[in-house]
């Protein structure tokens, strides 16, 4: 199901879907279709918004073959077990090499249950990731890292939290004051950091004990 | 089903694979699992800060949403 909402701000337009569909803002996927910047001097901005709710989730991406063949033993071993892991969740599917770089074996995986393979906020995709990685690390003394993904939940979660910095960025920026953004883990936090770092007037910093900590973004000024 | 799925990741995850066991005892509504694996593996299925081991009850509660039943990861010692 797809639906669009408009609002004044993003955070209007998400929550009168929240409203409309009855469901919590983690049970949908959100896409902006317009954003109009609040004018300088008068402060009215329109957004509207797309809502894909279930398995609509992705359907406008563009969908390319899928990724690559494994090549070696180790990665022939690695694309077995992810794929006998989400079978044996209930949920099978196709394990293919999505990219190969120094250090980096990316994977990805096509099924017709991603949604719940990725989670709430990705919490699924991290875990079997986890997994994967410490497996990895068992079948090879090389240093690889991981990374798995399904319906390019990465690039877009990715590119989501970049927009949320920079519109999290000018909120401050016209408070002048902080703001504390939800917990993410550490590579989330490290992409609001250096999206940030460019703002000489806002600063960020990360707030909490263990892996999910909390980034606040607060105006600092220009000290020259 | 879920029984499998731990035995199959717990395998992968130590040195001693003939080590692990798994035992199903099924509730009402709740599955309890109860994995043993040989005492030198513990920490590998369980790794720093219980990270492996909260994945794999991640894992699990993705998959035991087919059922709708709650399933619950013991690790024995």
């Amino acid at each position: 199901m797809i639906k669009e909402f408009e609002g004044k701000t993003e955070k209007e337009a998400i929550d009168k879907a929240v409203e409309a569909l009855g469901l919590d803002r983690d049970e949908f996927d959100v896409e902006i279709v317009e954003s109009q910047k609040s004018g300088f001097l008068f402060k009215k901005g329109r957004v509207i918004i797309r809502v894909h709710v279930g398995d609509d989730m992705g359907d406008d991406m563009e969908s390319d073959g899928g990724g690559r063949a494994p090549e070696n033993d180790f990665e022939h071993a690695l694309v077995d077990f992810v794929e006998n892991v989400i079978d044996k969740m209930g949920f099978p599917g196709k394990v293919t090499v999505a990219f190969r770089e120094e250090k980096k074996l990316g994977l990805r995986i096509d099924s017709d249950h991603s949604g719940i393979l990725i989670g709430r906020k990705g919490k699924n995709l991290d875990a079997v990731q986890l997994i994967a990685n410490v497996v990895a690390g068992r079948l090879t003394n090389e240093d690889v890292r991981v990374i798995l993904d399904a319906e390019n939940y990465r690039t877009r979660r990715e590119e989501n939290l970049i927009r949320l910095a920079r519109k999290t960025g000018e909120q401050v920026r016209r408070s002048k004051g902080s703001k504390l953004l939800e917990p993410m883990n550490p590579f989330e936090r490290r992409l609001i950091h250096t999206t940030l770092n460019d703002l000489e007037d806002v600063d960020t910093k990360s707030e909490g004990e263990g892996l999910y900590k909390q980034v606040r973004v607060y105006y600092r000024g220009v000290d020259r | 089903m879920e029984k499998e799925l731990v035995t199959y990741i717990a395998k992968a995850l130590v040195d001693e694979p003939d080590g692990v066991e798994v035992n199903l005892i099924e509730g009402e509504k709740s599955t309890i699992l109860e994995l043993k694996v040989s005492s030198s593996d513990v920490g590998k299925v369980i790794g720093k800060h219980g990270r492996i081991a909260k994945a794999v009850r991640t894992i699990l509660s993705a998959a035991a949403t087919k059922s709708g039943k709650r399933v619950v990861l013991e690790i024995l010692d």
